[in-house]
Formats: structure tokens, C-alpha cells, sequence
């Protein structure tokens, strides 16, 4: 279970992540559902305990244990990772070295190729580097085919569909199974309502905070009224359980 | 390939070091493929095939070799180079004067490789000439002892006829560098184009000094001049990129990306402009820092450690 307790995040003059806390059960699908600006993508940061973000307050727990002290490398060892909402260019690298991590994972050409198969990618994209020769939606159905080949135990995928097409939401949906199927737990981090829809649990997130959480169904009904002329009238979650 | 039997054994010394740095020794032996063995101040070994011609003198602590391609030849395998040096201590001298005719195209393939260098200086003039409308790409793979106490001066001076494409690549990433002086100089004369290319892994207390310019004096003459250093520990590095824009229409990018991984690294850049003709446009990019925080946190949330994903990184931009 992984667990934010009152977690606040300040740059400059700005609260940008205030007080908040949440609770993700092992295996389960959330989405954490939001405008543009709320803070959502710095959550996610937090979670993975980026260089620059490391520097909040309050706690986040994984499996009871306190990993606010932990560099990237060391909650992803734990099983934590993040799917990148623009994943990077590597110039020189191959897909095929970017998703055995340069060979260090051994993987079998087929569960690659499986995995290629669930992001809508031929084989032959292997031997093609990671470079601006692909587009940003040919980067982001391979970053999510490295997450799903990493066997993660908690992933935040932040805004899985960023730059794939409209037409795709079914390789999104394809994706979640694969990782659900593997026992993942999900934070999908976006904005669009079909995409939350597909979790079993949403937050909503507004002004850095949870303001509600529950039915996936019942938050995008709230968000439809209440956040697309946002005024910011809400109140954050008193507590989460 | 001609090889004498007296050098059989220096041979394989030097087909064994060449294989280490990456080379397929095979090649030597191969009948339908030009190659041309140097060990020391000795030809050990060459070969050529029709429409290739070679000639070679020995001079002070070296070799010097004219290579010659005729018009309309096209060779479908690299000519195979390979400069090597056995002992600790010592001098070497490589002149080449490579020529190419018209409507040809080849490719050089060229490793030196000095294992075992203590104290060794190796000098290498490269005049070539591209003749109108053919191409040529010049690549030179390094490969040197961990020792730190090889030093290299190459020297790379071209002419590209009409029309002409060239490409010329040097790399040294494997082994320490020890002190490394590389000057790259281009003529492009109209039409023509060239990419030049220096990557560098320091390491300990290397030096290197890179000279990359082109001269674009032909209309539409373009190019691209691109440096990558990846600095380590007390390593010193100065890239200087030049490029002249002298006739109209010329463009030309010059770009130099010095990584840096250590508090005793000591790297520098000068990106140099030149326009003499209002239509000519230049580009410049320079980059000196860290790795990447973004790549590397990228790798970083994969599972690897951050040593193991600047490898990864450096090794990649390296390529």
C-alpha cells in the first residue's frame, strides 16, 4: 500500500502541493483526475522522489515503511516507478537497450515482442534508437511498454495518453490490464474523463489538494460541473481512508 | 593481402588489438577488400582491388601512403586502415594523401591502435581530396592503453569538389585517451557537403584539444561540425568549432555538447561564426554540464543506480 500523509510542497512563495493525503491499496486502478496546473504531475514526482521534489513535507509510506529518505533508484528497486508524461530522447540508445535498461534486465525476445504488441509497435522497432526520429507518440507507447516489462509493483503513469491519438484509448485500456493483470497498483494521472473512467477508484485533485475521492463515475459527474468553470469553491478532503 | 612472412607475429599482435577496439581482423585477409596493416615504421601487410591505387614510402618513424580512387569507382566494402603500435615507448609518423576522382564513392575504415603505450607519440596528416560529385566518409576509431601516456596529433585537412559529400568521424571512447590534439579543417566548394565528427571518453587526467572548422567558399555549400567530450575526474578539454560562411546560400551548424562528472574537470568551448556574405547562415549549440537530470532520473525510476545510467547515457552519445 502506498500511502501520502499530509504532504505539502513549496517553491518560491507557492503552495503547489498543500497538506495532502491519499491511500493506494495494493493492485488497484486509481486515477487521479484534474485540471491543467492543479498539481497533478508534481505528485507524481513526489511519489517517485525526484531530485527537485524531494524537498516536501509530511511523509510518504510505502508498505508502512517512511521512503521519504529514498533516491529515485531506491523506490524504484522498492517496485515504484512512473511512467513519463513527455519520456525523453536518448540519442544512441535503442529501444531494445532502453527496455532491458541496456541489457542489465534480462528479458525473452517474446515477452518483448508481447509487450510491443499490447503498444500497437512492431518488433522492428527495437533496433531503432530512442531518438528524434521518433515521434512523441512513438516514445510514449515505448515508455509504457518499459513500464509494464519492469513488473512494477506501484506505477504513476502521468497522462498515459499525451500525445497518442484519440483512436488509442483501447491500447491505454490494454495497458492497464496488462499491469493490473500483473498485480500492479495504477495512479493515472490525468485529465481526460474516459481515461478516469477506466480506473475502479478516482481523486480529484484541485489548487495542489484531494478535494473527493470515490466511484470513478461519480467524481467525472463532479468534475463535468464543478471543475470546468472552476472557481475553486471546493474543499480539500478532510481525511482519506 | 601481401603480407610478409617475417611479420606474421606482429600480424597478430596487431589484428588481435585491432579486434579488442572493435575491428573484424578478417578483413585484412580478404582479397576483394582494400586494407593497409602499419606497425610502427613498418607496411606489414596490404591489398588492393581495380580501381584502387596504392603507394606507400618509408619515412622518419612512420609511413607515408597515397591512395587513390579512380573516377566512377564504387567500392561496396570500407577500405580497412589499421596503424598499430606494440612497444611502451616510442614515435610514430602516418602521412596519407588520400584521392578520390569523380562520381566515386568509399568508405574508410581506420583503427590505430596502441595497447601497451607508455610513452608514444603518434602523429597523422590526412590531405584528401574529394573530386566532383562523389563521396567519401573517414572514420577513426582509437584505441589506447589505460595507461594515460599515449599522445596523438591527427590532423585531418580536406578538399570537397562540386558537388562532393564527405563525412569524417574520430572516435575514442575505449582505453584512456592520454593527450589528444585533433584539428579537422574542410574546404567545401560548391554544392557540396560535409559532417565532421569528434567523441571523446576522458578519463583520470586526459587532455584534449579539438579544432573542428569548415569553410564554406562554394554557393550552396553545407555542413556540419558536431563535438561530444565526456569529461571525467582532472580531465581538461578545449573544443574550438568553427565556420565560414563565404558564398551565398552556404549554411552550416557546428555544435559541441561537453559533459562533465567530477569537481576536478576543466572544459571549455568556443563556438566561432564567420559570414562574409549576407546570404550564408550559420547555427551554433553549446553545451557544458552534467548529464541530463531528466535522462537520468528516467533510467534512475527503471532500476539503475545513477553511475550505471550516465553510463548508459554517455555510452549512447558516444555511438
Amino acid at each position: 500500500m502506498l500511502e501520502l500523509r499530509s504532504v505539502s510542497l513549496q517553491r518560491d512563495d507557492n503552495e503547489i502541493i498543500k497538506n495532502l493525503s491519499a491511500v493506494f491499496r495494493d493492485g488497484h486502478v486509481y486515477a487521479v483526475l484534474g485540471n491543467n496546473g492543479v498539481g497533478k504531475s508534481t505528485l507524481a514526482y513526489i511519489i517517485m522522489g525526484l531530485e527537485s521534489y524531494r524537498n516536501y513535507s509530511g511523509s510518504v509510506v510505502f508498505n508502512g515503511q517512511a521512503i521519504d529518505d529514498f533516491t529515485v533508484s531506491e523506490r524504484a528497486k522498492l517496485g515504484i516507478t512512473l511512467g513519463w508524461q513527455e519520456p525523453c530522447r536518448f540519442d544512441g540508445i535503442t529501444v531494445k537497450e532502453y527496455l532491458t535498461l541496456g541489457g542489465k534486465r534480462e528479458l525473452s525476445s517474446e515477452r518483448i515482442a508481447e509487450v510491443l504488441d499490447i503498444v500497437g509497435l512492431p518488433k522492428d522497432y527495437l533496433f531503432r534508437a530512442v531518438d528524434s526520429t521518433l515521434s512523441g507518440g512513438e516514445r510514449k507507447r515505448i515508455e509504457l511498454a518499459s513500464v509494464i516489462l519492469l513488473d512494477p509493483k506501484v506505477v504513476v503513469l502521468d497522462e498515459p495518453d499525451s500525445g497518442i491519438d484519440l483512436m488509442s484509448t483501447s491500447m491505454i485500456n490494454r495497458v492497464f490490464d496488462a499491469l493490473s493483470d500483473n498485480g500492479t497498483t495504477l495512479i493515472v494521472i490525468t485529465h481526460r474523463e474516459e481515461i478516469a473512467s477506466m480506473a475502479e477508484e478516482a481523486y480529484l485533485m484541485c489548487g495542489g489538494n484531494m478535494i473527493k475521492n470515490g466511484d470513478p463515475e461519480e467524481i467525472i459527474a463532479y468534475y463535468r460541473t464543478a471543475c470546468d468553470d472552476c472557481r475553486h469553491v471546493n474543499e480539500p478532503l478532510k481525511k482519506v481512508n | 593481402m601481401a603480407l610478409a612472412t617475417k611479420y606474421e607475429r606482429e600480424f597478430k599482435l596487431i589484428s588481435d588489438a585491432y579486434e579488442r577496439s572493435g575491428g573484424d581482423a578478417s578483413k585484412f585477409l580478404n582479397k576483394d577488400i582494400v586494407s593497409v596493416i602499419v606497425s610502427g615504421d613498418k607496411l606489414i601487410g596490404r591489398n588492393t582491388v581495380e580501381g584502387v591505387d596504392l603507394r606507400f614510402r618509408q619515412i622518419e618513424d612512420g609511413v607515408e601512403m597515397w591512395i587513390e580512387i579512380r573516377d566512377n569507382v564504387k567500392l561496396k566494402q570500407p577500405i580497412h586502415l589499421c596503424t598499430g603500435f606494440m612497444k611502451e615507448k616510442g614515435r610514430q609518423m602516418i602521412l596519407i594523401h588520400n584521392r578520390c576522382g569523380r562520381n566515386s564513392e568509399v568508405r574508410f575504415l581506420s583503427h590505430c591502435v596502441f595497447p601497451h603505450g607508455l610513452e608514444f607519440l603518434h602523429k597523422m596528416v590526412a590531405d584528401t581530396e574529394v573530386g566532383e560529385n562523389s563521396k567519401l566518409s573517414y572514420e577513426d576509431v582509437h584505441f589506447h592503453s589505460d595507461a594515460g601516456g599515449v599522445s596523438v596529433e591527427a590532423i585531418y585537412n580536406t578538399v570537397l569538389h562540386k558537388g562532393a559529400e564527405f563525412g569524417n568521424y574520430f572516435n575514442l571512447t575505449q582505453g584512456r585517451v592520454g593527450k589528444l590534439r585533433v584539428k579537422m579543417v574542410v574546404d567545401l566548394q560548391e554544392d557540396s557537403s560535409a559532417q565532421i565528427e569528434s567523441k571523446v571518453y576522458e578519463r583520470a587526467d586526459d587532455d584534449v584539444h579539438i579544432t573542428e572548422e569548415l569553410n564554406l567558399n562554394g554557393e550552396r555549400a553545407s555542413g556540419l561540425a558536431r563535438t561530444v567530450v565526456f569529461a571525467t575526474d582532472k580531465s581538461k578539454a578545449m573544443i574550438i568549432n568553427r565556420a565560414y560562411g563565404n558564398a551565398p546560400y552556404t549554411r552550416a551548424h557546428i555544435e559541441c555538447k561537453e559533459i562533465i562528472k567530477g569537481d576536478g574537470v576543466n572544459v571549455g568551448t568556443v563556438p566561432v561564426l564567420f559570414v562574409r556574405d549576407e546570404k550564408a547562415e550559420l547555427t551554433h549549440e553549446a553545451s557544458i554540464g552534467r548529464v541530463n537530470l531528466r535522462q537520468l532520473e528516467t533510467l534512475m525510476a527503471k532500476g539503475l543506480n545513477e553511475d550505471e545510467a550516465t553510463e548508459m547515457i554517455i555510452q549512447g552519445l558516444l555511438r
